[in-house]
C-alpha cells in the first residue's frame, strides 16, 4: 500500500509540477460547519476514510461564512496543500480563490454544492449530491403525488444562500420543463428552521386554506413545521402531499404514518468519502469525472423500510 | 461605574418629567397604529379576521413575547440589552429535550430554565458587579454559552423523548393554546414586579439615575445583576416551550431572538436609555410587530422585504416618540 | 500592585505576543513570510471596518450595521461594473456606504434615536435593500482577473488590502494623538454636553463618525467583492460581532472617550492570529468561539479592574 502510493506520488509530481516530499500529503478541507446535523457525519467520514488512505487532512470550518471560507481557501493556498476539498456556500465567490489555487499547481474539487459553471475550469471534480438535481426530483415527487396538477407552497432556506437557490431553482425549472399545470402559490423563506416554518405556516394556512394542495420544503425540518401549523388548524384532517429533502429519521416516521409524501435522502456519510477517494485518485495521478454523484433516493411509503435515513 | 446609563444622563432626566397627558399621547399612538394595521388587514384579507388567524398571532407572540418581558427589566434597569439570549434560548430548549431520558421531563424542563438563569447570573454579575457594558458582556457571555452547547451537543439534532410534555404544550383551554396562558401569566407577573414591588421601583430608579438611586439605598448593582437573572430565565423558559413544542432542538434555535425581542420592547416605546417603560407598554409593541408580520405574510410580501418594514417601523416608532417627548418638555 | 497595573496597562500587548507564541508553536511556519502576509490579509477585512468603528466608539456611539453595509456597498460595486467599469463603479461603492452612514447620522444625531437602536433598524433595512437589489442571489463581476490581481503579495508582505489597512491604523494614530479634531473626539465621547460648552459641535462630530465609519466599512465591503468577484446579499452577517469584539478587546471603551488605534490593531491581531492557530490546530469553530468570549470577557474584566487608578488620570485628560 505505501509503496503504491510513492510510487504513484512521483507520477502525480511530474503530472502537476507541485512541490511535494515523500511524506503523508495534506488535503486542506474547507468544510461548511463543524456542529450541524449535516456536516458533522459528512466531515467524520471524510476524516475517517483519509486515515484508511494515508492522507492527512486540514480542516477548516466556515461556520456558515462565505467570507471566512474564501480566506481559508487562501491560506490553504499559502500553506501549499497538496490538495483541496472545498463546500462552497456561494456559487461565485470562491472562483478567485480556486483560480489562484490552479496557479499554484494545487488541484481542487467541490464537495456537497456546485458553483457556477463559471467555476468549471478551475476544478478537477464535483461530488456529491446535487442541490439542483434535488430539486428537481422533489418536483418529480411532487408532481407524482398531485396528479401533476394543482397548487403548492413552498418554504424555502434562508434568501441568498447557495443550497437555497439550487433546490428552489431546480424545482421551479423541472416544473416548467415538465410543462407542469402545478402552480405555486407562494415561496417564503424560513431559514431552514422549523420554528419559523411553523409560524410561516400558520399564515400561509390562514391565508390559502385549501388552496394549499401540496407542499415542498426545502428540508425535513421545515417540513415539520409546516406539519405542526396544519395539524393546529384541521386537527386529524389529513395533509395534502408534504415533499421534503434530507432524509432525517423523524422525516421517515412522518412519511410511515402518512403525514409526509416524500423525502430524498442524501448520504453525508457518501457525500463525505467519495469526496476524499475522488482527491486520493487526483493525487494519485488517476482521472477522474468532473462529476461524481452520490446516490439520491426519493423515499416514499413504498420504500421507506428498506432506506436507512440519512441523520 | 454606571456603564451604560453614563452617556445617556443627559436625555435620561427627560423622561423622569414626562407628564401623563404625554404618556397617553404616545400610547394611543401605537393604539392608533394597531388600529390602521387591523384595519387593513380586515379589509384586504377576508381571513384576517377569523378565529384562527388570531389564535395563529398569539401563538406566534408567546414564545418571542416571554422574552421580551424579561428585556423589558434590562432596558428599564438601564441595562441597554441583553445579546445573550440566543444561547440562553439554545441551552433552555435542548436541556429540557436531552435531559428527559435520564431525569425525567419536569425536572428536565427546571434545571434547562435554571441553568439559563445561571447563565443570565453570570451576564448580571459581569455588569452590575465588575461594571462592564452589557453589551459586551453579555456578547462574550453569549458567544461562550453558545460554543459549550455546540460543543455538548455536537453537531446532532437532539430529538424530544416524552410525547405527553409535547401534548401538554401543545394542548389548548377554552381554545386558547396552553403556551399563551404561560406567556400571559409571565407577563402578568412580570408587570406585577415591575409596577407593584419594592424590586420593580428599585429598578426604575436604578435606570433613570443610578447615582441618586446608590444613595437612596438602592442594592443598585444587585438590581442591575437581577435584570439579567430574569431575562436568563424567561429566555431558558421560551427555548424550554419552544423545545417542547418543535420536538427537536439545535444549537442555532434561538438566532434572531434577541433582536425581534428589542424591536418590540422598544417599539412599545420602552426607552433605551433606561428608566421609563412597562412590561403592557413592551407588548403592545409586541403586538404591533406582530400584527404588522401577518399581515405581511397574508398579503404575500416577500421574507427580505419585512426586514424592510421592520427596520423602518423601529427608526420611525423611536424618533416619533423622542420628537413627542421633547415637545412635551419644551 | 505596580506590577499588574503595568500588566494592565499593557494587556493587549501582552495578550497578542501570548497568542504569537502559542500560534508559532502550534503551527509550524507561523513566522513564513507568506503566513504572516496572508493573516495579514485576513485580519485586514476586520481591521479595516475597525478602523471606522473605533473613532465611531471613542465619540461613544455604536453601529450594529457596518454588516450590512458591507455587503450592501459590495453588491453596488459589483452591479455597476456592467455600465460603469471597475473603478467607478466601486467608487460608487464606498459613496453607498458613506450613504448609508449619512442615514445613520440622521436616525441618531438628528431625530435622536440612540444609536444602538437606530443603528439595529438600519442593519435591518441595509440589509433588506441587499436582498431587493440582487433578489437574494449572489451577482457575479466582470472581471475575474482583477480578483487575482488584488491577492498580490507585494514585498513579500502586503496585499493592497493588508497595506491600506496599516496605512490606515498609522494615520488614525496620528490623527488621534496629534490633530486637533482627534482630541475633540475623546471630548465629545467623555462628556457630550461638556464638550457642547467648549464650543466643539458635538453633532457634527457624531455625525462624522457614523459617516466615517459606514465609509470603512463600505471600502471593506468593495474590496471583499473585488477579491471575489462577487456581491452577496449573505455577506457580512457575522462581521459586526467580530468587528467590535476586536476594537474593544484592544481597549475602547463603548462608553466613548477613551480607545486608540495601536490598540485596535493590537486587537485585531490578537483575533486573527487567535483564529489562524485554532483553524491549525483543527479546533473546532465552536470552541474558538468559547475561547474568543473568554479572551473578550477577560481583557474587558481586566480593564475594569485598575478603574481606580487609571480612572483619575483619563477623567482628567480630556476636561477643559
Amino acid at each position: 500500500m505505501a509503496h503504491r502510493i510513492t510510487t504513484s506520488l512521483v507520477s502525480a509530481l511530474a503530472l502537476m509540477a507541485a512541490v511535494g516530499t515523500a511524506e503523508a500529503k495534506t488535503v486542506c478541507y474547507v468544510t461548511a460547519a463543524d456542529a450541524h446535523a449535516y456536516a458533522t457525519p459528512a466531515n467524520e467520514a471524510l476524516s475517517a476514510r483519509a486515515d484508511e488512505l494515508g492522507l492527512e487532512v486540514l480542516t477548516l470550518s466556515q461556520n456558515f461564512d462565505v467570507q471566512t471560507g474564501t480566506e481559508q481557501l487562501n491560506t490553504c493556498i499559502a500553506r501549499k496543500a497538496d490538495g483541496i476539498i472545498l463546500w462552497p456556500l456561494d456559487p461565485q465567490a470562491y472562483i478567485p480563490g480556486l483560480a489562484r489555487a490552479q496557479a499554484a499547481g494545487i488541484p481542487s474539487i467541490l464537495i456537497n454544492s456546485p458553483m457556477s459553471e463559471q467555476a468549471n475550469e478551475f476544478i478537477k471534480s464535483f461530488t456529491g449530491p446535487d442541490v439542483y438535481e434535488e430539486g428537481a426530483l422533489a418536483a418529480d415527487s411532487l408532481s407524482d403525488a398531485m396528479n401533476g396538477e394543482g397548487s403548492v407552497i413552498v418554504i424555502a432556506g434562508q434568501a441568498g444562500n447557495g443550497t437555497t437557490i439550487g433546490r428552489v431553482g431546480g424545482f421551479v425549472d423541472r416544473l416548467k420543463e415538465l410543462d407542469s399545470k402545478i402552480e405555486i402559490l407562494d415561496t417564503v423563506n424560513a431559514d431552514f428552521d422549523q420554528q419559523k416554518a411553523l409560524v410561516a405556516s400558520r399564515d400561509l394556512i390562514t391565508r390559502f386554506g385549501d388552496k394549499i394542495m401540496g407542499v415542498y420544503a426545502n428540508d425535513d425540518t421545515m417540513a415539520r413545521g409546516f406539519i405542526d401549523a396544519w395539524k393546529e388548524a384541521h386537527g386529524d384532517k389529513p395533509t395534502p402531499p408534504i415533499v421534503g429533502i434530507n432524509g432525517q429519521r423523524d422525516a421517515f416516521d412522518s412519511i410511515r404514518s402518512g403525514e409526509m409524501y416524500s423525502t430524498i435522502v442524501q448520504s453525508p456519510v457518501e457525500d463525505g468519502k467519495l469526496a476524499i477517494e475522488t482527491m486520493a485518485n487526483i493525487l494519485d495521478g488517476k482521472e477522474v469525472d468532473a462529476r461524481l454523484p452520490i446516490p439520491l433516493t426519493v423515499v416514499t411509503k413504498e420504500n421507506v423500510e428498506d432506506v436507512e435515513p440519512a441523520f | 461605574m454606571s456603564s451604560a446609563s453614563e452617556p445617556a444622563q443627559g436625555t435620561g432626566s427627560r423622561f423622569q418629567r414626562n407628564s401623563a397627558m404625554l404618556e397617553l399621547l404616545s400610547k394611543a399612538g401605537l393604539g392608533l397604529a394597531i388600529l390602521v394595521v387591523i384595519l387593513y388587514g380586515a379589509l384586504s384579507s377576508p381571513v384576517f379576521f377569523t378565529t384562527g388567524n388570531m389564535v395563529n398571532i398569539l401563538t406566534s407572540m408567546a414564545i418571542v413575547g416571554i422574552v421580551v418581558v424579561g428585556m423589558t427589566f434590562v432596558l428599564v434597569v438601564g441595562g441597554l440589552a441583553d445579546l445573550s439570549v440566543p444561547a440562553t434560548i439554545a441551552c433552555g430548549a435542548i436541556l429540557s429535550l436531552a435531559l428527559q431520558p435520564s431525569i425525567g421531563a419536569v425536572p428536565a424542563f427546571a434545571l434547562a430554565i435554571a441553568l439559563a438563569g445561571f447563565c443570565g447570573l453570570i451576564s448580571g454579575l459581569l455588569v452590575g458587579y465588575v461594571g462592564i457594558n452589557p453589551i459586551i458582556a453579555t456578547l462574550g457571555v453569549g458567544t461562550i454559552v453558545l460554543g459549550i452547547v455546540q460543543a455538548a451537543v455536537g453537531g446532532v439534532i437532539v430529538y424530544g423523548t416524552n410525547p405527553a410534555s409535547a401534548d401538554f404544550v401543545k394542548s389548548r383551554v377554552f381554545g386558547i393554546p396552553t403556551i399563551v396562558l404561560i406567556f400571559l401569566v409571565v407577563t402578568l407577573v412580570g408587570h406585577f414586579v415591575l409596577g407593584r414591588t419594592t424590586w420593580g421601583r428599585w429598578t426604575f430608579a436604578t435606570g433613570s439615575n443610578a447615582n441618586a438611586a446608590k444613595a437612596s439605598a438602592v442594592p443598585v448593582r444587585a438590581v442591575k445583576a437581577g435584570a439579567f437573572v430574569i431575562t436568563g430565565l424567561c429566555a431558558g423558559l421560551s427555548g424550554g416551550l419552544l423545545g417542547l413544542t418543535l420536538q427537536s432542538a439545535r444549537p442555532l434555535v434561538g438566532t434572531g431572538y434577541e433582536f425581534s425581542a428589542i424591536t418590540a420592547v422598544v417599539v412599545g416605546g420602552v426607552s433605551i436609555m433606561g428608566g421609563f417603560g412597562s412590561v403592557p407598554r413592551a407588548i403592545v409593541g409586541l403586538i404591533f410587530v406582530s400584527v404588522l408580520t401577518n399581515v405581511m405574510v397574508l398579503e404575500g410580501v416577500r421574507t427580505p422585504t419585512q426586514g424592510f418594514v421592520l427596520g423602518l417601523l423601529i427608526a420611525v416608532a423611536v424618533a416619533a416618540d423622542v420628537a413627542l417627548r421633547r415637545r412635551g418638555v419644551a | 500592585m505596580d506590577l499588574l497595573s503595568q500588566f494592565v496597562r499593557y494587556r493587549v500587548g501582552i495578550i497578542l505576543g501570548l497568542t504569537i507564541i502559542v500560534a508559532s508553536a502550534l503551527v509550524p511556519g507561523f513566522f513564513g513570510l507568506t503566513t504572516l502576509s496572508l493573516g495579514l490579509d485576513r485580519a485586514s477585512t476586520i481591521g479595516l471596518i475597525a478602523i471606522g468603528l473605533t473613532v465611531l466608539l471613542i465619540a461613544g456611539q455604536i453601529d450594529l450595521s457596518v454588516g450590512s453595509v458591507f455587503a450592501l456597498s459590495g453588491i453596488v460595486a459589483v452591479t455597476l461594473q456592467p455600465s460603469l467599469g471597475l473603478g467607478p463603479a466601486a467608487v460608487v461603492g464606498v459613496l453607498a456606504g458613506a450613504a448609508c452612514g449619512a442615514f445613520n447620522a440622521l436616525l441618531s444625531v438628528v431625530f435622536k434615536v440612540n444609536a444602538l437602536v437606530a443603528t439595529l433598524a438600519t442593519m435591518l433595512i441595509f440589509r433588506s435593500i441587499a436582498h431587493w437589489l440582487t433578489d437574494s442571489q449572489p451577482v457575479a463581476g466582470t472581471d475575474i482577473m482583477f480578483s487575482i490581481t488584488l491577492a498580490k503579495i507585494y514585498l513579500n508582505l502586503f496585499t493592497v488590502r493588508s497595506a491600506m489597512f496599516l496605512v490606515g491604523i498609522v494615520l488614525l494614530h496620528i490623527w488621534l494623538t496629534r490633530a486637533v479634531a482627534g482630541r475633540n473626539l475623546f471630548a465629545v465621547g467623555s462628556s457630550a454636553p461638556a464638550a457642547e460648552a467648549s464650543g466643539i459641535s458635538v453633532g457634527w462630530t457624531m455625525a462624522a463618525g457614523f459617516i466615517f465609519a459606514s465609509t470603512m466599512a463600505g471600502v471593506a465591503g468593495v474590496l471583499q467583492s473585488l477579491a471575489t468577484n462577487t456581491g452577496s446579499p449573505v455577506f457580512g452577517s457575522e462581521l459586526t460581532v467580530m468587528v467590535i469584539a476586536a476594537v474593544v478587546v484592544g481597549g475602547t471603551r463603548l462608553e466613548g472617550g477613551r480607545g486608540s488605534a495601536l490598540g485596535t490593531l493590537g486587537g485585531v491581531l490578537t483575533i486573527a492570529s487567535l483564529t489562524t492557530a485554532m483553524e491549525f490546530s483543527s479546533v473546532p469553530a465552536y470552541f474558538q468561539q468559547v475561547v474568543a468570549g473568554f479572551i473578550l470577557i477577560l481583557l474587558v474584566v481586566l480593564d475594569r479592574t485598575v478603574k481606580p487608578r487609571t480612572r483619575a488620570h483619563s477623567a482628567g485628560a480630556p476636561a477643559p
